[in-house]
């Protein structure tokens, strides 16, 4: 009974902080269909960014911020100098991210070295809940995690500026011609979307090493995320389908190793993707 | 839905291409080239070129995909890995008949097969070519890390060390392949000769329903063809002939390792392809050497200022260069012609 | 004459909306019928369900005395139902001799028959001199030949044309009926053609089913439909002062 419940307890931490880790994903792709390649890089970013603000001495808080500001600047830049004259072509997006995702590896590691680096974890130890021990920094993450999703889903979905972003970019072609402006609105939410894979890449940094390529692991761990989820479904959708990739990996890796655990979880990801294209739930 | 052709021109893969002679002609010259090549120069190049030459076959099965059919896989790298470990899997048997046969025999089977299980199950479900390119990536994250953990078989992160097959000829006797040049001998044919099969496939009517299918899916569908079949089809064949240059690699390298179908070389392979020009099976292959030989060379001198070059590259040629290097040459060709003609 | 197609009672609703209600039509070898009717009034959604593109939710649809209802767009294109759709639906990058040879590599053509048969098809649709360029350069009207040129070379035996003179000139439109009336007497084709164009559809004269709300209002000659009470009812209801 306990080892049950000690596994859900980590199979809900996993869930939530690989939902922070995919959102940002969540809302570039599935609010403005940009496939975009480079969300890996920009975990990486932020986690370089917060190494290097907290190794300067910056509270990390403020640091964690500060990299999602700095991811923002960097996607933005990006998505003025070149992904807006791409939003009707996916296969040239996911080819400009990914060569995006190549040179800003290559600019981590000339800038920062191939070292691995550490963050110092700012919430060292864990909470007793009796049987259960839970890593205090991990603890506080998901709690974050599922906050920041449900306040950006409120964003979205309740209120006035959310539900105006929602339907000018469901209707492009209108909205462009009432004079509505569709550019700023895709540069806003390409903007937070980057920014907040920033974030997580920060807020991620003191669970592991962080070299040039931590990213990478989240980039298909994402996609399958956001696929199996339902893309464009951005509360429910990043949960349901963090569950899937990240809850059931740590419940496969019970009974295999770690490896076979991710590859089982992709193959069966794959699956879900071929039979229900439109998302776990949804019958397409 | 597939990739479409836009105006900057993959124009080089049109059906009836006139330019198909010339490139024929091209083909011709650099072979000769090759084939001379180890009388005027010999050391390291001579050694290390076949491995060159098979990278080049890697980006030509990429290309088949890419170029013919518009599907984008950045999973090529893990075929050409398993081709690898399968020959050196091969030479560890002992079946009385040369076990570099063997893989070389089983190796297009391997990858053609696995391909075509996964083109199947994707295909047939028209799952869209976005998720397609996921897949592959997933697919090749999976090969690279059972690669790692199986190590008693492969050797994990340590790599493999594969022996170094001989040509044999029954009771004729045998050719041993341990010096430079007669290992290049026996490669370069091989080379070419996949060259000439995928061409001649790429320029008959396989290759012609590939292209329709770039081109109008719905409409090839209404003509009554099956084209989950040619895509499987086409992904099959890239699949088996990546497998074998792997193989081929392997015997030559007598060496693998995990990283060899990993993330990083598939998406470099659709790196040299982009910016060879997707459409012409002649520029991937010299393509895929070209660039194979300037990684290495540079790569001991500015390993990281070399890749964001080339990252930089990439995007000018996906912006601007759509064709790559080899549409280029082919829209400069015929607005060259157009004004001769006037 | 025999019957080379038929259909019972073929209904298709989606999510509420019924689109073709229990339609019963049948076309013989060798004819041409037209099917007009207001927008809305399920003709593509009908088109549709014979070329295979949707499945109907009832009834059946016979070719050549099979029921080849369930049959998949793939295999009824190769039993010969061919399809011109509303928008061009061609190889713009392409040639028109190659988009002409994509519908013959679709034939089971000898390699040395080819070409002859690619060039009858280009004589057919006037394109002989318009083969080398890329066709998204061509005419509209070209364009809707090319088409039609596709659904000859692949052998079609029945042609479903889906506004063919769309965009067309009037003397493009004259040249498409005198077309489509030598291929049917020809090539012993069968055509089921949606037109909005009086002109056209006077031209061919060949009988009309008029579709109105997604089922059969009437059949008849040109002269008996244009001067039925209802059917100018409809249009004329509709905004669509076609039929003058």
């Amino acid at each position: 009974m306990e080892t049950i419940i000690s596994v859900l307890v980590d199979a809900t931490l996993i869930t939530l902080v690989l939902a922070l880790a995919a959102f940002g994903l969540a809302i570039i792709y599935g609010l403005i269909g940009v496939i975009n390649m480079g969300h890996g890089a920009m975990l990486t970013l932020g986690a370089y960014f917060t190494w290097a603000t907290t190794t300067a001495g910056v509270p990390f808080i403020l640091a964690v911020i500060l990299a999602a500001l700095g991811v923002a600047i960097v996607g933005l830049l990006l998505e003025h100098i070149i992904i807006r004259h791409f939003y009707d072509k996916p296969f040239d997006t996911l080819l400009l991210t990914w060569a995006f995702f190549l040179i800003m590896t290559e600019v981590i590691k000339i800038v920062f070295g191939t070292d691995f680096r550490n963050v110092a974890n700012p919430l060292p130890g864990a909470i007793d809940f009796g049987t259960i021990k839970i890593p205090a920094y991990r603890g506080a993450i998901a709690l974050f995690s599922l906050l920041l999703i449900g306040a950006t889903a409120f964003v979205f979905y309740r209120t006035n500026l959310g539900i105006k972003i929602r339907a000018l970019i469901q209707n492009r072609e209108v909205a462009s011609l009432l004079g509505l402006n569709v550019s700023r609105t895709y540069k806003f939410v390409f903007g937070i979307g980057s920014g907040i894979a920033g974030l997580a890449g920060g807020l991620i940094s003191p669970m592991l090493s962080v070299d040039p390529y931590i990213g990478n692991v989240y980039l298909v761990r994402s996609f399958f995320v956001v696929i199996v989820g339902g893309v464009g479904q951005l509360l429910g959708g990043t949960l349901i389908g963090s569950f899937f990739i990240g809850g059931a990996e740590t419940i496969f890796a019970l009974f295999s190793k770690q490896v076979f655990a991710q590859s089982i979880v992709f193959l069966l990801a794959i699956v879900i993707l071929r039979y229900r294209p439109a998302g776990i739930l949804k019958q397409s | 839905m597939t990739q479409r052709s836009e105006k900057q021109g993959i124009e080089s893969a049109a059906i009836r291409s006139r330019n198909r002679f010339s490139e024929e002609k091209v083909a011709v010259i650099v072979f000769i080239i090759f084939a001379l090549l180890p009388i005027f120069i010999t050391g390291y190049p001579i050694y290390i070129l076949p491995q060159y030459m098979l990278f080049g076959v890697l980006a030509m099965s990429l290309a088949l995909l890419w170029g013919f059919v518009g599907i984008l896989s950045f999973g090529q790298a893990a075929f050409f890995a398993l081709g690898a470990y399968t020959m050196g899997l091969a030479m560890q048997t002992n079946f009385g008949v040369n076990s570099g046969y063997i893989g070389i025999l089983i190796s297009p089977l391997v990858g053609g097969v696995l391909a075509a299980i996964t083109g199947y199950f994707l295909f047939n479900a028209g799952v869209k070519a976005t998720y397609f390119v996921l897949v592959t990536l997933a697919l090749s994250i999976m090969i690279e890390q059972i690669a790692v953990s199986q190590s008693d078989i492969t050797g994990g992160w340590n790599g493999m060390y594969i022996d170094r097959m001989p040509l044999t000829f029954g009771t004729f006797g045998e050719i041993s392949l341990f010096n430079d040049i007669p290992a290049y001998y026996a490669i370069f044919p091989v080379v070419i000769a996949i060259y000439v099969f995928v061409r001649w496939l790429a320029t008959g009517r396989f290759g012609k329903i590939l292209i329709g299918i770039r081109e109008n899916e719905d409409r090839m569908t209404a003509l009554g063809f099956n084209i989950s079949a040619y895509k499987t089809g086409a992904f099959a064949l890239s699949g088996a002939i990546a497998c074998l240059a792997g193989a081929l690699y392997g015997a030559h390298a007598n060496f693998v390792a995990p990283s060899l179908g990993g993330v990083l070389f598939s998406t470099e392979v659709v790196v040299w392809v982009a910016i060879a020009g997707r459409a012409s099976l002649l520029a991937a292959l010299l393509g895929g050497i070209l660039v194979a030989s300037l990684s290495n060379y540079l790569s001991t001198i500015t390993p990281d200022y070399w890749q964001l070059v080339l990252g930089i590259i990439f995007i000018l040629v996906i912006v601007f260069l759509k064709g790559g290097v080899a549409g280029a040459i082919s829209d400069l060709s015929k607005h060259l012609q157009s004004k001769v003609k006037r | 004459m025999s019957s080379l197609l038929r259909t019972e009672g073929l209904t298709k609703h989606f999510a509420g909306l019924v689109a073709n209600e229990a339609i019963n039509f049948e076309l013989n070898t060798g004819s041409i019928q037209c099917v007009i009717g207001p927008n809305g009034a399920g003709k593509t959604t009908f088109i549709s369900m014979i070329s295979g593109h949707l499945q109907p939710n009832e009834g059946r649809i016979y070719y050549k005395d099979q029921d080849i209802t369930k049959l998949n767009v793939v295999k009824r294109a190769r039993i010969g139902i061919a399809r011109k759709f509303q928008t061009p639906t061609i190889f713009d990058e392409l040639t028109a001799y190659d988009n002409i040879e994509l519908a013959v590599l679709g034939t089971d053509c000898p390699y040395s028959d080819r070409n002859k048969n690619i060039n009858e098809v280009l004589e057919i649709v006037h394109l002989t001199n318009e083969s080398d360029k890329p066709v998204k350069f061509l005419s509209h009207g070209q364009r809707q030949w090319l088409e039609i040129g596709l659904l000859l070379a692949v052998k079609a035996e029945l042609l479903l044309l889906d506004e063919p003179t769309a965009g067309m000139t009037v003397e493009e439109t004259e040249s498409t009926a005198r077309l489509i009336k030598h291929l049917t007497q020809e090539f012993q084709l069968s055509v089921i053609i949606i037109e909005h164009d009086i002109n056209f559809i006077r031209d061919l004269n060949a009988p009309v089913t008029v579709l109105h709300l997604g089922r059969v209002l009437m059949e008849g000659s040109f002269e008996q439909v244009s001067a039925n009470e209802k059917v100018r009812e409809i249009y004329l209801g509709h905004g669509n002062a076609n039929l003058a």
